[in-house]
């Protein structure tokens, strides 16, 4: 293992994470709060770090997928423990866990919070809170490849590493201009909603915080009621970018390059508008009389369809206390999540469509023995490595949701609540159902549970394999020994 | 590959069909130049390697396919450069990109069929160029059979010069001599413009001195090179006779080339069917239908009395094999032609004596085009050549307008280091420069350098 590249790669993103800490410190010089001293204080801890770090040029740029998967997860880890220290420092959440929940539930854009009142919270910690939504989103590791110079393909290995989705491509042959239009994209959405939140009436802190909770589909609210204190219109608007940031932002590359057709021809695009239609349609007549006016459920069958199907976790209206069938709705699209390719989080539509496809493959093996046929996806076979790995994802994702539903059982709260709170997790969504509801929070879990919620919400954003990699003895084994029995030259 | 060396800002948009041995040299060299590569191949397991290692894009397809490259971003390229196994399938790959878009074409034509209707094939069809390896390759190794004492010849001004690498064997006179006093032992006129010693390459100054083991490479027109040799008393008579193992498609190049040169040719050949057919086209040299790893029946053709040996079999380990066995058994003068394998210092340690890549051969002509169409402005690359394992560059560029170059004295130029100037073509005639030499409008000018990526005369000046 090459332990000197992974040692500059954190070195960069510490240094990021400095210079996208100064924003909170400049939300505290506007509101005048002593807070921001927390921030700034941590902001040059990590410049000065990550100063040292990437000080000494790596010896040897050969950079694997194990490479790629373990610097990953430990820049995931690096981020969240120093996103958690001014929340801790400042007294504003007393408990090192709670901070360190808190933290990971935003750059992996769950949104799940142990905070009872968040409306306590100072200007800069709700800013910092919503922009780890912003950074999470898109991935911090694209961010880094979209402005460090990095010739060679091999850190292809990062990008697959952190982006979410079955098979990772790129829209253009280099990496960094891929990167640098993906962030284009997000960050051109972000500023547009941002303006349709100002002309609602909404406050600047308010509709950039809300923009980036959307954008990054976080879904840390500024409110204790989260978006539904707000009119009708954000409601909507906030609805509308839920949805199009849990689209395949190949989509958008494709219509961007008036390829429209194209984009909207794309399978799994479909699949997902479709889930959302149907969801909306079977919940409107399930909660028609629980609302004054038609258009009232409309909205808030619509909002919490789109939100927790691209994981954003807003919510406008207790679903808690819906009926049955439209909980049972929720918490299933919670599990097939976004798009591939987008900010959002869960299985992904793509995932779901090959599966399904594979079922219908093997029904049809039982009719025809001893037919041929490949899967196709978007008119074009899907390769078998594509296929076994979705299989294998599946099967693990299983499992590891199993486990975390065990151990937090301990804690000796009723099923409902255990199980939508590791599915809010896993699938970095936010709120589930009674104790841990759109109203409630996760505070009263015990350590041991949040620190299974913390790995959950990783292993969900980071899909699996790279943060289960760890517990590979080798990968140990490698970045340990790795100065020895090497050759010099 | 973090290295912060932008040296080409803003790259071309380059398709390359086909992941083969001359398709991964060209993506290796071409994606560190920082072009914007997209790669077509019809082998998805091929795709997937190429980019996990290098920074491009793959697509799995027929390249000659319209829709194929349409995906691949045909209509925003610049060129298309066709490498796949099959020549009709790169003539057509190139000529449909030519016909849905506005881009140059690089096709690779190896057949025999083909080689006498290249030029016009390539004006019929509106292709930038057509390469033949194979016929490079073969024509790389009669220039070095016709000077037997040098490793490698390489062609410049369009054959007017000749830069020519030679070891410093023992008892050689360069022994110790520097570069400065090179002319007051030597009369003619040549120019030392790249050393390499224990794997480093340097671009000797005045006070550099000469050591046995140097490779040393320099320019000068055939005839001086000629004088030059003899003046440090090596034998510069081009070989009698040669010895080919396989009967390929450079094999056949190569025999043609030297049957016009004089020399006698044997081709060992396996097959029979093919030993008939170059016995037709080659009805001057001598076919022996036989096995060429056979130590018994090289020796019965007489391996130890050849004066050259060229092994051309497909596999690379025989040829490292027949070479190595033919050094032990006879002095003849062996080219080793290297088709993929890649163990670089493996091989350096073999000690094999003249090496030929014919990938490189290719991906070198493709790159020089590349690097003179990516500058459209008012000097352009003739040749390029890279010189001891792609660690210098010797470029040729016509000077075609007037730059911050032209007309100053040679002396006055602040010239990068690890650079030099090792001839200018005037008309016809080689100048080999001194300080009070001035490059004009028209001239091609030599530049032998460490530094790559040179696009212009003026990446000279620092």
């Amino acid at each position: 293992m090459n332990s000197s590249i992974i040692r500059y790669i954190l070195g960069q993103v510490l240094k990021i994470e400095g210079i996208l800490m100064l924003l909170p410190c400049l939300v505290a010089l506007i509101y005048q709060e002593s807070v921001g001293f927390y921030y700034l204080v941590t902001a040059l801890l990590c410049m000065i770090l990550g100063f040292l770090m990437t000080f000494k040029k790596p010896s040897d740029f050969v950079f694997y997928l194990k490479e790629g998967c373990v610097t990953t997860t430990l820049s995931w880890a690096v981020m969240s423990f120093f996103g958690a220290i001014p929340f801790w420092a400042s007294g504003e959440i007393p408990s090192l866990t709670d901070a360190l929940f808190e933290t990971v539930s935003g750059f992996t854009t769950t949104g799940a919070s142990i905070l009872s009142d968040v409306e306590a919270l100072s200007h800069c910690s709700l800013m910092w809170r919503s922009f780890t939504h912003w950074i999470g989103g898109m991935g911090v590791l694209v961010f880094l490849l979209a402005v460090i110079p990095m010739t060679g393909g091999s850190h292809m290995n990062l990008m697959r590493a952190e982006s979410p989705g079955p098979s990772v491509g790129k829209l253009v042959p280099k990496i960094k201009s891929t990167a640098r239009i993906l962030y284009l994209i997000y960050f051109g959405l972000t500023v547009i909603q941002c303006i349709l939140l100002l002309c609602g009436g909404m406050t600047l802190f308010d509709s950039l915080a809300t923009s980036f909770g959307t954008a990054g589909t976080g879904g840390f609210g500024i409110k204790n009621e989260s978006i539904g204190g707000y009119s009708p219109y954000i409601q909507w608007v906030v609805t509308i970018f839920m949805i199009l940031f849990g689209l395949n932002f190949n989509a958008y590359y494709l219509i961007l390059f008036h390829q429209f057709k194209k984009a909207i021809s794309m399978e799994e695009v479909r699949c997902y508008f479709l889930v959302i239609l149907a969801s909306i349609a079977i919940i409107c007549v399930d909660i028609r009389n629980y609302y004054e006016s038609f258009s009232e459920v409309l909205r808030h069958a619509a909002f919490q369809v789109g939100s927790l199907i691209t994981t954003t976790g807003f919510s406008t209206t207790n679903f808690s206390l819906w009926p049955q069938t439209s909980k049972t709705i929720l918490v299933l699209i919670m599990f097939i999540g976004a798009c591939a390719g987008s900010t959002g989080g869960g299985i992904k539509v793509s995932r779901f469509v090959v599966l399904f496809k594979t079922v219908a493959k093997e029904l049809d093996s039982y009719i025809h023995p001893k037919s041929i046929k490949k899967i196709k996806m978007d008119g074009k076979p899907v390769e078998h490595e594509v296929l076994r790995s979705i299989n294998v994802y599946f099967i693990t994702f299983i499992t590891v949701f199993v486990v975390s539903l065990l151990i937090v059982s301990f804690d000796g709260h009723e099923l409902v609540t255990n199980f939508t709170a590791v599915t809010a997790t896993i699938n970095n969504i936010g709120p589930g159902l009674n104790m841990v509801g759109p109203t409630e929070n996760f505070g009263f879990f015990s350590n041991l549970s949040k620190y299974v919620f913390i790995i959950d919400m990783l292993a969900g954003r980071l899909e699996l394999f790279p943060l289960l990699i760890f517990f590979h003895p080798a990968v140990w084994q490698d970045l340990f020994k790795s100065k020895f029995g090497k050759k010099r030259r | 590959m973090f290295q912060n060396k932008n040296k080409a800002p803003k790259g071309l948009n380059i398709i390359i069909v086909g992941y083969g041995k001359v398709g991964s040299a060209l993506i290796e060299q071409l994606s560190q130049e920082g072009h914007d590569i997209t790669l077509i191949d019809t082998n998805s397991v091929k795709v997937q390697a190429a980019t996990n290692l290098y920074d491009i894009m793959g697509i799995t397809g027929n390249g000659a396919s319209y829709s194929v490259q349409m995906e691949a971003g045909v209509e925003a390229a610049d060129l298309l450069i066709a490498v796949t196994p099959s020549d009709e399938l790169n003539l057509l790959c190139c000529t449909i990109a030519r016909r849905v878009a506005d881009c140059a074409a690089i096709a690779r034509v190896r057949t025999p069929d083909y080689s006498k209707e290249v030029g016009y094939l390539r004006d019929k069809l509106g292709l930038a160029m057509i390469i033949n390896p194979e016929l490079e390759a073969a024509k790389e190794a009669s220039r070095i059979l016709a000077m037997p004492t040098a490793l490698e010849v390489n062609p410049f001004a369009h054959g007017q010069a000749e830069m020519i690498n030679y070891k410093v064997p023992k008892d050689s006179i360069l022994n110790g001599l520097t570069v400065m006093n090179l002319h007051k032992h030597i009369t003619c006129n040549i120019l030392i413009c790249a050393v390499e010693r224990d794997k480093e390459v340097h671009i000797p100054s005045g006070t550099f001195t000469i050591q046995e083991g140097d490779v040393i490479s320099f320019v000068a027109t055939r005839k001086i090179a000629r004088k030059f040799m003899q003046e440090i008393g090596v034998s510069t008579h081009k070989v009698k006779d040669t010895m080919i193992i396989g009967g390929g498609k450079a094999s056949y190049y190569l025999a043609n080339q030297l049957l016009l040169m004089g020399v006698d040719v044997k081709i060992i050949e396996s097959d029979r069917k093919r030993c008939e057919e170059l016995s037709i086209l080659l009805p001057k040299a001598i076919i022996i239908n036989g096995d060429g790893t056979d130590e018994e029946l090289l020796s019965e053709e007489g391996i130890e009395y050849v004066e050259s040996f060229v092994p051309l079999t497909g596999i690379d380990e025989e040829n490292i094999m027949l070479t190595l066995h033919a050094k032990q058994v006879s002095n003849a003068k062996i080219i080793t032609k290297i088709n993929h394998i890649n163990f670089k210092n493996v091989i350096d340690q073999l000690d094999l004596g003249s090496l030929i890549y014919p990938r490189y051969i290719t991906s070198e002509a493709i790159i020089a085009y590349v690097r003179a169409k990516k500058d459209s402005m008012d000097s352009n690359i003739e040749t390029l050549y890279h010189l001891f394992d792609h660690r210098a560059e010797a470029i040729e560029f016509r000077i075609d307008e007037k730059s911050e170059v032209t007309d100053i004295s040679l002396a006055d130029l602040p010239l990068k280091k690890n650079l030099l100037i090792s001839f200018i073509n005037r008309d016809g005639n080689i100048i080999i420069p001194s300080g009070n030499d001035c490059i004009k409008v028209g001239d091609t000018v030599m530049v032998v350098t460490t530094h790559t990526g040179f696009h212009d005369i003026r990446d000279i000046l620092r």
